[in-house]
């Protein structure tokens, strides 16, 4: 344990707060938490927040204001570590599917017609690592419990993060799930990064990928599989997309060029 | 520990604030900001299946997912015409419990608690409060248990599915809730009494007009099929908008709503305000106890509805999980074959009525709506806010008003991390009535000239009139011109610039723009006309008028006009007719 306690500051950028609202919500730990580091800066928490140098940022919501893009260049520069916590932060959320500017633009007319906002000028939400550079990312819709504590404890320890680099599928064969593809279910688990426990397939309802894409996903195997069980090409695209956010980008394009 | 929560759709939440400004000794301008950026989610499901849209939606608030999940799931089945078993609609209303149980323990205890009993948040508190702050968060973990438990997950679950649920909890998960339930029973009395007996300010103190869900069958209940109003109006559920009327603010990402023309309150008071006579068991006997004609009118009583909410919650918790286990079948998840329609779902959220609206078209979600607690609350958080900081400054409590505005705010238990650090006070910079004439000057704003000749400083209004008039602007108008002709709907969409002398408590000749609401709650006026216009004049009108004023040095009978005033006359109509 170093002596010095580390610095660690929480911060909320677009999104549900879930995030946050997980880590208050680690009841029994909380104590823990506030005890084992310095807890700097936490909006969610508390009211006596610092904005100095920092060990750890971990940073929650997508960037979808010009202030908030400052506020994050700004903590950027205070922090040593920037951790991406949740779908939002780490690959933009669900608001982040509008991945064409001009679709961004039409919506954003759709929903607030042509006022012009004194407070903020609004941005396309994109992931943080947009506009800076991350160190680590913790996927969740939100941050799973068991996985953000095991992280925090180890970045408090001086040891860098452990997450899980394989798909939601693994986790569901742990639980010994019936697979949901072979009962010809929209199942995204094969694309989705695992930390959940699998916890949508334990429930019998099937993973909507809430969790943000793997790096390793045979996402065009998956696109036939499911082409042959019978979904619709929209459906099936919007399903991969919905919590990918801006990284699925590639994948599409890629896509369109291969079916050419 | 404080803030949480939660909602709206093109966003609400994490930062934002509640920022007055003084001018002199009227309060000019109380704006609600949330700087939360827009998500657009109500776009984000166009095109998207029916299960893909109650799956993206609630993610809008964490705190409130359960609530939008069921919002979601009750207007996309009223879409789809799938009609589920009551069994179903009694697990979701346990899940619902859940999120109420967690939610209020969570504002009551670690958001408000500490500002009444002094101190900076709920762990400091614990120094002197260790019993309560230890089992209220166990009270919190068990209604985090109970949505774990029934949807998947505490936040952002997805157990519950269209139709139905995905899997049934165990008989033994159910018996674990109820008896956890009445084991917590002694703590729930003790809450009540605690935040029912807070002794909570009088500043502000003002009527308003509250909604909720209509439960029916002379139920209390946290959804329906009917909004009722607290003055005894009642709006169908497919009629909703005619309450809510959505308008934009552009200090906001948060849409405001309006019913007729004026502000109004959801959340815990609302409901316990409309439907609380309905309450039974012990939460009557609570209610009959503590409940006094103040909770219709100060919104910090908040706090004491919401405890009185987390009894009948408790209560409820036991009845529920018995009419389930009475019904042994755990019914399939019921299949749709419907491509089109459209629907609406009525629920409340912790913090108030919350809407979802949805069409579908050819199995595809075409057209989404979802209002928000806290858009609706908005208007009325804005209101309070400023009565509270205007009465304070009338008594000279300055140094006051931005604790007691961030009480206001966090009663309302709104969305937000910004109930932490929300309030602000700012003195009006001295030149700051030429920004705001400079702002209002696109519009094409109407100048009503008001005074009395022969009264010393009295006639300033009339001479800016007059002034105004002779440079050739058009618009504008003395008062005589406007009682005659009682001609104030044909400025209507303008507006109105009253020119008056005010006393401000100033040195003479100080100048400034003051909205006229305001004004008319506190500075003194010289003039009986102001009242008579502004009895001609609609809300929307008022929102949209304004007082340039000048402070005079006299008003007396046949006294001249001051120097100090007609250096400012001479000020106001070069800045004008430049």
């Amino acid at each position: 344990m170093p002596k010095d306690k580390l610095k660690i500051g929480i911060y909320e950028l677009t999104g549900c707060a879930g995030d946050a609202l997980l880590i208050v919500d680690c009841e029994e730990e909380l104590v823990n938490i506030f005890t084992a580091a310095s807890i700097e800066a936490f909006l969610m928490a508390k009211s006596d927040n610092r904005h100095g140098e920092l060990d750890v940022a971990l940073v929650e919501g997508s960037v979808s204001t010009e202030k908030e893009k400052e506020e994050l260049l700004d903590i950027r520069k205070r922090a040593r570590v920037v951790v991406a916590i949740g779908g939002c932060a780490c690959v933009g959320g669900p608001q982040a599917a509008f991945l064409d500017k001009k679709e961004w633009e039409k919506n954003l007319k759709k929903v607030y017609g042509n006022i012009e906002f004194s407070h903020s000028r609004p941005l396309q939400s994109k992931p943080i690592d947009a506009y800076i550079k991350v160190d680590c990312y913790l996927p969740g819709c939100p941050i799973g419990k068991a996985q953000f504590l095991s992280t925090f404890a180890r970045m408090v320890n001086g040891n860098p993060p452990e997450l899980f680099r394989f798909p939601v599928c693994v986790e569901c064969k742990w639980h010994e799930n019936d697979c949901l593809l072979n009962k010809d279910i929209l199942c995204l688990g094969p694309l989705t990064l695992a930390g959940c426990g699998s916890v949508c397939p334990n429930f019998n309802v099937p993973c909507f990928g809430c969790w943000g894409p793997t790096e390793e996903a045979n996402r065009t195997s998956e696109y036939y599989l499911l082409r042959e069980k019978g979904f619709d090409t929209e459906v099936i695209k919007n399903r991969m997309a919905n919590y990918s956010g801006t990284r699925i980008t590639e994948f599409f394009e890629q896509f369109r060029k291969e079916k050419r | 520990m404080k803030t949480i929560s939660i909602d709206h759709l093109p966003r609400v939440e994490g930062n934002g604030g509640v920022f007055a400004t003084i001018d002199g000794h009227v309060i000019t301008e109380v704006k609600l900001v949330i700087n939360e950026g827009p998500r657009l989610i109500e776009r984000l499901t166009v095109g998207k299946t029916p299960e893909e849209d109650v799956s993206i939606a609630p993610r809008i608030c964490a705190i409130c997912s359960v609530s939008h999940k069921n919002a979601a799931l009750r207007a996309m089945e009223n879409a789809l015409g799938v009609k589920v078993q009551p069994k179903i609609t009694l697990l979701r209303e346990l899940a619902h419990m859940g999120e109420f149980i967690e939610s209020h323990s969570l504002h009551v205890y670690y958001l408000a608690l500490p500002d009444y009993v002094g101190f900076p948040n709920a762990i400091a508190m614990a120094s002197k409060f260790p019993f309560e702050v230890k089992i209220a968060l166990e009270m919190k973990q068990f209604g985090n248990a109970i949505m774990k438990n029934l949807n998947g997950r505490m936040i952002h679950g997805e157990n519950m599915v269209i139709g139905g649920f995905g899997s049934f909890p165990t008989r033994e998960d159910l018996v674990w809730i109820k008896n956890r339930a009445i084991q917590f029973m002694p703590f729930v009395f003790r809450t009540v009494e605690l935040f029912c007996g807070l002794d909570y300010p009088t500043v502000p103190e003002s009527d308003t007009l509250y909604a909720c869900c209509e439960p029916g069958n002379g139920q209390y209940g946290f959804w329906g099929e009917e909004i009722i109003l607290s003055t005894g109006e009642k709006v169908a559920r497919d009629d909703y908008k005619s309450l809510t009327n959505e308008f934009l603010v552009s200090h906001s990402y948060c849409k405001r709503s309006h019913y007729k023309g004026n502000p109004y309150s959801v959340g815990a008071l609302a409901r316990v305000n409309v439907l609380g006579e309905r309450l039974q068991g012990e939460s009557a006997k609570m209610y009959k106890k503590y409940f006094s004609p103040r909770w219709k009118k100060n919104p910090l009583f908040h706090n004491a509805a919401q405890a009185l909410e987390i009894l009948y919650c408790f209560e409820k918790v036991p009845e529920l999980v018995d009419e389930i286990l009475a019904i042994p079948e755990n019914p399939p998840v019921v299949p749709y074959t419907t491509k089109t329609g459209k629907g609406t779902g009525l629920v409340e959220a912790p913090r108030g009525l919350l809407i979802h609206h949805y069409e579908v078209k050819d199995g595809l979600v075409s057209d989404v709506d979802i209002i928000t607690p806290t858009a609706q609350n908005a208007e009325d958080i804005e209101r309070y806010c400023y009565l509270a900081a205007q009465k304070l400054l009338d008594e000279g409590k300055e140094d006051a008003i931005r604790d007691r505005m961030d009480l206001v705010v966090r009663a309302f238990d709104p969305c937000i991390s910004c109930s932490v650090h929300m309030a602000e006070v700012k003195r009006a910079p001295s030149d700051d009535w030429k920004k705001k004439l400079a702002e209002l000057q696109p519009a094409g704003p109407a100048f009503i000239g008001i005074g009395k000749e022969g009264r010393s400083d009295d006639r300033a209004g009339l001479d800016l009139a007059a002034g105004m008039k002779e440079a050739g602007m058009e618009n504008v108008y003395l008062e005589t011109e406007i009682e005659e002709d009682h001609s104030l709907e044909g400025l209507a969409g303008r507006p109105l610039i009253f020119l008056d002398i005010v006393n401000m408590g100033e040195p003479a000749g100080k100048i400034a723009m003051l909205p006229l609401q305001h004004v008319f709650w506190n500075a003194v006026l010289s003039h009986r006309l102001l009242p008579a216009v502004s009895n001609r004049l609609t809300y929307d009108q008022i929102k949209n008028a304004y007082i340039l004023g000048i402070q005079p040095e006299s008003i007396e009978e046949g006294g001249r006009l001051s120097n100090s005033v007609r250096a400012a006359v001479e000020k106001i109509l070069e800045e004008i007719t430049n």
